[in-house]
């Protein structure tokens, strides 16, 4: 499966937008991996865990789920039941991927207004991780960050004559 | 209209919405937000879907699926696969149909670190195809043998589905791994049993086999070790209680890592291919997961299961054809909906019965693996069958589907053991959980 490209190589914005969201989602994941495995070591062997490393790898999540899904919405490679392509012409095809991009998109945007109300509670709340004292408000602008992303990805394969045709469909 | 029947028509709206393409995570987040307006008033339902997304992103045991799946998708771009092929192949010379078992085992070891059957069913097949067929091994013995291997992925630990399970059902993820060794282990065992029966019935499917000595089979073992070593660090760490998933999952994926670059098996492409591969199916299975919350959270309100339950009790159905029903709908759903999909929108609605009629929910969990790994090789569409035709297009579907049919038996015959001897997949997390 590693040979597998999911962005093509252009160098339009959303192309761009998606490249940088992909490899912030790559590096949180990395970053979880590495503190993760040094406070292993650090426990077992010195006795003296990594402090805060429950608080950093949850931030870290939150930093790669909602860059992971700009890419994914670019690249059009969310899980579809593709049973139907067989018995479709390319156009009702065309025509039923379209409606999928715009209750996708209606969605996000959906999910990105019905978040404001939470963030500003965590906002005013002065809300804290306990271990690194990171305040939940800005991990709230991490995830409009990149659900802002996610919705200008998801536009451009909507509406850039470029991307329109890409359907990975992906199927685990 | 009542809540139940916004919440049958809710189910019904979302088949339509998978029918028609619409994705998965969209129909489930889309019905789940539109049924929770409908039934607790739409200031309830943006108040949901307001927090959803974030407490999904931010739940430290779903940790385990991007770490998980980076160590699969690392191990993918080594040579482990072809290395554990080999070593199997060497210790299984001397048996009629060892390529064929070897496949299998090699499976199954390597789902061990992979956690997904399809990725799984492709790295096998694209080493051991070649040579079964070159040995003069029967396409539909070879090609049934790597499918039904294949699918043993998601079964043995670490398994992505079983996380996800985990979350929608609110079960531990070490119990789940606990409870999934043994029955992986039986089914390894019962298809290699189903290879050697076919082999015995029809023995022009494979040919003789020739032996290697006992020095040869120990050094195949020098080169997948390292592997199997990481196996029994990060998921016998788990079991032994010395990791969290979360831990075992880093753990893992670092010594892949590890592993891969000093011993020169990914390069910096394969494994910067391999981050973004992990990246985008870890992200779309957090999307899924964040519209599957949605729709859970709605099917609770609208009381759904309360209504199947009564219903079942009024008609005074026994348990096991209750059981027996909810696998019919499982192998029926498999026929055309992916498998970690139909687990986030089968899961809620069957669960609660399943508890009510006092089955266990970590039994419940390793039944609902094993006929998701039936819908991935099931005829007419499962998805590791098309997944080894295009390792081999010459090979027709046909002789595919004619290959996988005994292989069915096996999972089948498994399910029956859990129905009679629970503690194949209760005992193991009882034991180290008490």
């Amino acid at each position: 499966m590693t040979d597998v490209t999911v962005i093509k190589p252009q160098r339009d914005v959303v192309a761009v937008l998606g490249r940088i969201q992909l490899w912030l989602a790559g590096l949180a994941i990395i970053a979880m991996m590495l503190v993760t495995v040094v406070d292993v070591f650090m426990r077992y062997v010195f006795n003296n865990p990594v402090r805060g490393a429950y608080d950093f790898t949850e931030a870290m999540l939150v930093v790669f789920v909602f860059n992971s899904m700009a890419p994914i919405f670019l690249a059009r490679a969310n899980i579809v039941i593709d049973l139907i392509d067989a018995a479709i012409s390319v156009r009702v095809r065309r025509m039923l991927v379209t409606l999928s991009d715009l209750i996708s998109l209606a969605l996000l945007v959906i999910l990105s207004y019905a978040a404001i109300v939470p963030a500003m509670q965590a906002f005013d709340s002065g809300e804290r991780k306990l271990q690194l004292a990171l305040p939940l408000w800005t991990l709230w602008i991490v995830m409009f960050a990149g659900l802002f992303g996610t919705i200008v990805c998801a536009l451009g394969a909507i509406f850039l004559r470029s991307w329109r045709d890409q359907d990975t469909g992906h199927k685990l | 209209m009542s809540s139940q029947a916004t919440g049958g028509l809710g189910i019904l709206i979302l088949f339509t919405l998978l029918f028609v393409r619409v994705p998965v995570w969209a129909s489930l987040a889309l019905v789940g937000f539109v049924g929770c307006g409908l039934v607790s008033g739409w200031q309830s339902a943006f108040a949901i879907t307001g927090t959803t997304p974030f407490d999904t992103a931010s739940a430290y045991t779903l940790s385990v699926i991007p770490l998980f799946v980076l160590m699969g998708e690392v191990a993918s771009g080594t040579r482990l696969s072809a290395e554990l092929f080999m070593a199997a192949q060497k210790f299984l010379s001397g048996v009629r149909g060892g390529l064929s078992i070897a496949a299998i085992a090699a499976s199954a070891c390597f789902g061990a670190v992979c956690g997904s059957s399809v990725a799984t069913a492709a790295t096998i097949s694209r080493i051991a195809l070649p040579e079964m067929r070159t040995a003069g091994y029967d396409d539909g013995l070879s090609t049934g043998s790597l499918a039904a291997g294949g699918s043993l992925g998601i079964l043995i630990p670490p398994s992505i589905i079983l996380v996800i399970y985990a979350a929608i059902a609110e079960q531990s993820v070490p119990k789940l791994f606990a409870a999934a060794l043994i029955p992986g282990l039986v089914l390894t065992a019962l298809y290699a049993a189903v290879a050697m029966v076919m082999v015995r019935i029809k023995p022009e499917y494979a040919p003789a086999p020739q032996s290697v000595s006992l020095r040869e089979k120990l050094n195949a073992l020098s080169g997948p070790w390292q592997f199997i070593a990481l196996f029994v660090v990060s998921i016998g760490g788990i079991y032994a209680g010395i990791f969290s998933p979360t831990e075992a999952a880093a753990v893992g994926a670092f010594g892949a890592i590890a592993i891969g670059v000093l011993g020169r098996r990914i390069g910096g492409k394969k494994l910067l291919g391999s981050i973004e591969m992990t990246v985008v199916i870890s992200g779309l299975l957090f999307v899924i997961v964040v519209g599957a919350n949605l729709f859970s959270t709605f099917i609770v309100q609208t009381h759904l299961p309360e209504v199947f339950i009564s219903i079942a009790k009024s008609w005074s159905l026994p348990p096991l054809v209750v059981m027996g029903l909810i696998i019919v709908a499982y192998i029926v759903m498999g026929c055309f909906l992916e498998g970690i999909g139909m687990v986030l929108i089968t899961v809620p609605v069957f669960l609660p019965i399943v508890v009510s009629y006092g089955y266990d929910p970590i039994w419940f969990s390793i039944i609902v693996v094993i006929v998701v790994e039936l819908g991935l090789i099931h005829p007419p569409i499962g998805m590791n069958l098309f997944v080894i035709q295009a390792q081999a297009p010459d090979v027709r579907l046909v002789d595919i589907y004619r290959g996988i049919l005994p292989f069915l038996v096996a999972p089948f015959a498994l399910i029956v053991l859990l129905f009679i001897f629970p503690d194949i997949a209760v005992w193991l997390p009882k034991y180290l959980y008490r």
